[in-house]
């Protein structure tokens, strides 16, 4: 009988790929919160946004997280992206998701006065 | 972009060094860098490393004093030893032996373990069934309470993933240990967060507590041996079994290891969740973490541990957060509401508050607790109301005191707290309210008195918003207000736009 902890690191092994199989590693990664208090304060459209408007683009994930604690900033939306510092923006509406495709995912601009300090 | 560098990275991740910087994130730490509903995500992350581990390399003995040198203590409210709970469920002789989640998050304004099973439910799958290797149960329930619709969805979700991987069900990883659990969902009682209430819930009986001993780990859920914890409890065994005992109690103070999670709420800037390593001031987490007050107002008290905590005031604010400070400062740790109360707030009509939530939620098995706070709250209605009588406030101690002693359940023995601690420290301000009749904070409607100023330009829009008609005035000339027409409803106070209505409470005698 093979040891648990081998058994785990294949099923680790096979995670890892069915992630990358769906994109996890992509070059930009983005992450809305949707918790039910992020869900309260708007989230759910803010998500349909991104995955609206980027169904078409690839090397991009976008995934759902819980709740980070920050009730009074939400919703918040976190981008990661290859080499570069994680952004956080705060009060995400769906206004502010397609200025923050437009010019951060697409043009590389953070929008500094939605950032979370 | 490896998940994995980002664990206990909130600060960078999120920016927010103020309120990151100061925390220790290890039942969080993964609330908000996963997505729940992956478990690849999780697996990827790190997770179920605990439970290969111990299947592989630890007895059950090793995993219970684990536990037990770790110094952890139940984060549900009374912070008893978990380990000692452990071994004691581990020694019982028995066919069948059970573990439980304690997920019914009733206090109010605590909201930290449905954050926790949204945001990372399988911690909770993961270190249930490390309880279950090491206490020798088979099987598991999650007691949710169904208010959590999105908390029942994620929790149910992970445990059916978890049996696809294996990592629930027969024969987990290969090994020998077989284990499996289920969520019963609670129907929205208070008292069944009572650990015995809970599994009379469970079982199908109505909930209400059992008298204790028998303690659940000799007779529990359907009278088995049955170790019984609560979400944050077990979201923190994994992290204990990777890093081991040492390393979670070199976390905190004396006898309060590792770290505890706040719903800081009410009067603060961030609000928001918050966990800190134990021994840290109440100043600093208001302050720093917390952001202090808003608005500019002047801080006037925090209230720990929801409805069965108390009041604490400024000049504890250097008080450690731990359970023995805490318990000797007058509150108690509790499950981790923090509630923080400026000084617009009355303490009166806060305990008012609290005590008409363990009223209402008094499951009527024993008569202190049941016919005890309704008097309670019936003194504090009065008080309120400006019918206070000379010796209210003795009367509210004596029987709270009693109360306290003579309950059968951890709700009636701490329902009193608030009022207690509240007369403790703003005895002055009780009374005000019983002696002169009078609330400083402008909080009691009946204590109030509306006049009208010499701002009044006659607008007459306070006279159409009266519905007493106790408004008298010709339309461009000054009104007045009848005060003994007036029902003391603040419309007039609302509708005017020039601030020509003056809200006050003065003491009866200056009248």
């Amino acid at each position: 009988m093979s040891k648990p902890l081998s058994v785990l690191e294949e099923k680790r092994k096979e995670a890892k790929s069915r992630l990358e199989k769906n994109g996890y590693f992509s070059d930009t990664k983005i992450y809305v919160g949707m918790a039910t208090c992020e869900i309260a304060a708007g989230s759910v459209p803010v998500m349909e946004v991104f995955q609206n408007e980027l169904k078409n683009e690839k090397n991009i994930y976008i995934s759902q997280k819980g709740c980070a604690g920050r009730c009074n900033l939400e919703p918040t939306v976190e981008i990661y992206q290859k080499d570069k510092e994680p952004v956080k923006y705060i009060q995400v509406t769906p206004e502010k998701a397609r200025e923050i495709i437009k010019k951060h995912i697409k043009s590389g601009k953070i929008i500094t006065e939605w950032v979370g300090k | 972009m490896e998940k994995q560098l980002f664990t206990d990275k909130f600060s960078y991740v999120f920016g927010d060094q103020k309120f990151f910087k100061k925390q220790k994130r290890i039942a969080l730490k993964n609330c908000g860098l996963i997505d729940p509903e992956n478990i690849d995500d999780y697996i990827y992350a790190g997770g179920y490393t605990a439970l290969a581990k111990v299947l592989t390399e630890m007895t059950p003995e090793d995993v219970v004093k684990t536990v037990k040198d770790s110094g952890l203590r139940g984060r549900g409210g009374a912070g008893f030893p978990t380990g000692i709970k452990w071994e004691a469920t581990a020694k019982q002789q028995n066919d069948e032996k059970f573990v439980v989640c304690n997920a019914d998050e009733g206090d109010p304004g605590a909201f930290m373990d449905r954050s926790i099973i949204e945001g990372d439910p399988h911690s909770i799958v993961e270190g249930m069934a490390i309880g279950a290797y090491a206490v020798g149960a088979s099987k598991g329930v999650v007691y949710l309470r169904a208010e959590y619709p999105l908390a029942i969805k994620r929790l149910q979700k992970a445990i059916e993933d978890a049996r696809k991987e294996n990592l629930l069900g027969n024969n987990i990883l290969e090994s020998n240990f077989s284990f499996d659990m289920e969520i019963r969902l609670g129907a929205g009682a208070f008292v069944c967060g009572e650990e015995t209430a809970l599994m009379n819930s469970i079982e199908g009986k109505r909930g209400m507590p059992r008298t204790r001993p028998p303690f659940p780990a000799v007779s529990g859920l359907f009278a088995k041996p049955t170790l019984l914890n609560n979400v944050e409890t077990w979201a923190n065994i994994s992290s204990i079994i990777i890093n081991g005992a040492e390393w979670f109690s070199s976390i905190g103070v004396d006898k309060s290891k590792g770290t505890k999670v706040f719903a800081l709420a009410g009067k603060i800037t961030n609000t928001g969740l918050a966990e800190i390593p134990m021994g840290m001031t109440l100043r600093e987490i208001i302050y720093e973490v917390g952001g202090g007050i808003p608005n500019g107002k002047k801080f006037k008290a925090v209230q720990t541990g929801g409805p069965s905590g108390g009041c604490l005031t400024e000049s504890m604010l250097d008080t450690k957060i731990d359970y023995e400070s805490l318990t000797k400062a007058g509150s108690i740790m509790g499950s981790g509401g923090m509630i923080i109360i400026d000084e617009t707030a009355c303490m009166v009509n806060i305990a008012k508050f609290f005590l008409e939530f363990t009223q209402s939620e008094s499951c009527g098995k024993c008569v202190p607790c049941r016919e005890g706070i309704k008097r309670m709250l019936e003194i504090l209605t009065r008080i309120t109301d400006g019918e206070g009588k000379t010796g209210d406030i003795e009367k509210l101690e004596e029987l709270g005191n009693m109360i306290k002693k003579a309950s059968l359940c951890g709700l009636g023995q701490s329902a009193p707290n608030p009022v207690l601690s509240t007369i403790k420290n703003f005895r002055q301000e009780y009374e005000e309210h019983v002696e002169q009749k009078m609330c400083r904070s402008l909080v009691c409607e009946k204590l109030l008195t509306y006049t009208i100023n010499d701002k009044c330009i006659g607008c007459s829009a306070c006279r159409r918003a009266c519905p007493a008609g106790a408004i008298a005035g010709l339309p461009k000339e000054p009104h007045t207000i009848h005060q003994e027409l007036c029902i003391k409803c603040g419309k007039c106070y609302r509708s005017c736009k020039f601030h020509a209505i003056d809200k006050t409470s003065v003491a009866k005698e200056q009248k």
